[in-house]
């Protein structure tokens, strides 16, 4: 008789879990945020444009030897210093600056395509 | 070579103080600490590399005589001021930037022979054209 009850609360647990895990899997694939990576090497953004989504996370690393930003043309987000080998993130958010430069070297520019 | 670099980048830095002294523009402001922040990491790195093969820099004439004309250079800047200063130290930075650019490019970097100092070389050399090609609009936009 227990091993009855323990064998239906088994199923009922592990039905329970497949369903919890199907729907994390869908909203998962719907949801997830992603991480985007941009190198900063020979002065220039890699790539130089990208695609993301509200909730995604932008992270520059720094290959060079001269230290770098991130910077909003419209200064409303900055990643501060970057130097040689070091990254930093920003979160993408709604209605965020999509052109950007390097504070340091205004010529150095990219864009985020905002989908 | 590497005291000439070394020199170079140490004339530069000294410049940029003087500019932060000296200067009230804000995009001049912006680009001397550009310049104390991007020689200071290649300085940083030159003497790493130095320690790590085990060799000093010499001290020579071409380091000496950059100096001289770098104290020259910094007398005169001394009795600008304004919009004048800011010109001067704007055209200069364009002007010896070119000059030390085609020096590393043409006359150093072809005849290093060890890897880690030719990459080193390189790798300054990008950041001073980068310099030179800001310097540029800089000084577009002050004339």
């Amino acid at each position: 008789m227990a091993s009855k009850v323990i064998r239906r609360d088994l199923l009922v647990g592990a039905a329970a879990c497949a369903g919890a895990l199907a729907t994390s899997v869908n909203n998962g694939l719907a949801k997830t945020p992603r991480t985007h990576d941009i190198r900063i090497k020979s002065f220039e953004f890699e790539p130089q444009t990208i695609t993301v989504k509200v909730g995604d996370t932008i992270r520059w690393t720094n290959e060079d030897l001269a230290p770098h930003t991130a910077t909003a043309v419209a200064a409303d987000w900055d990643t501060g210093e970057i130097v040689k080998d070091d990254a930093r993130s920003i979160k993408v958010t709604e209605g965020m600056e999509t052109n950007y430069f390097c504070a340091f070297h205004p010529h150095m520019k990219g864009t985020i395509e905002l989908i | 070579m590497a005291h000439v670099a070394y020199t170079a980048d140490n004339l530069d830095i000294r410049y940029a103080h003087l500019a932060l002294a000296k200067s009230k523009n804000p995009e001049i402001h912006k680009f001397a600490k550009t310049m104390i922040r991007d020689h200071e990491a290649v300085n940083e790195q030159a003497l790493a590399l130095l320690e790590k093969l085990g060799v000093q820099a010499q001290d020579n004439f071409l380091s000496q005589k950059l100096n001289q004309d770098g104290d020259a250079i910094i007398e005169r800047f001394s009795t600008l001021s304004g919009a004048e200063f800011d010109r001067a130290y704007a055209e200069n930075e364009l002007a010896y930037h070119k000059a030390v650019n085609a020096l590393v490019g043409d006359v150093f970097i072809p005849n290093i022979e060890n890897a880690e100092v030719k990459a080193l070389f390189e790798e300054g050399l990008k950041i001073f054209k980068a310099h030179e090609a800001h310097a540029e609009m800089m000084v577009e936009a002050l004339n």
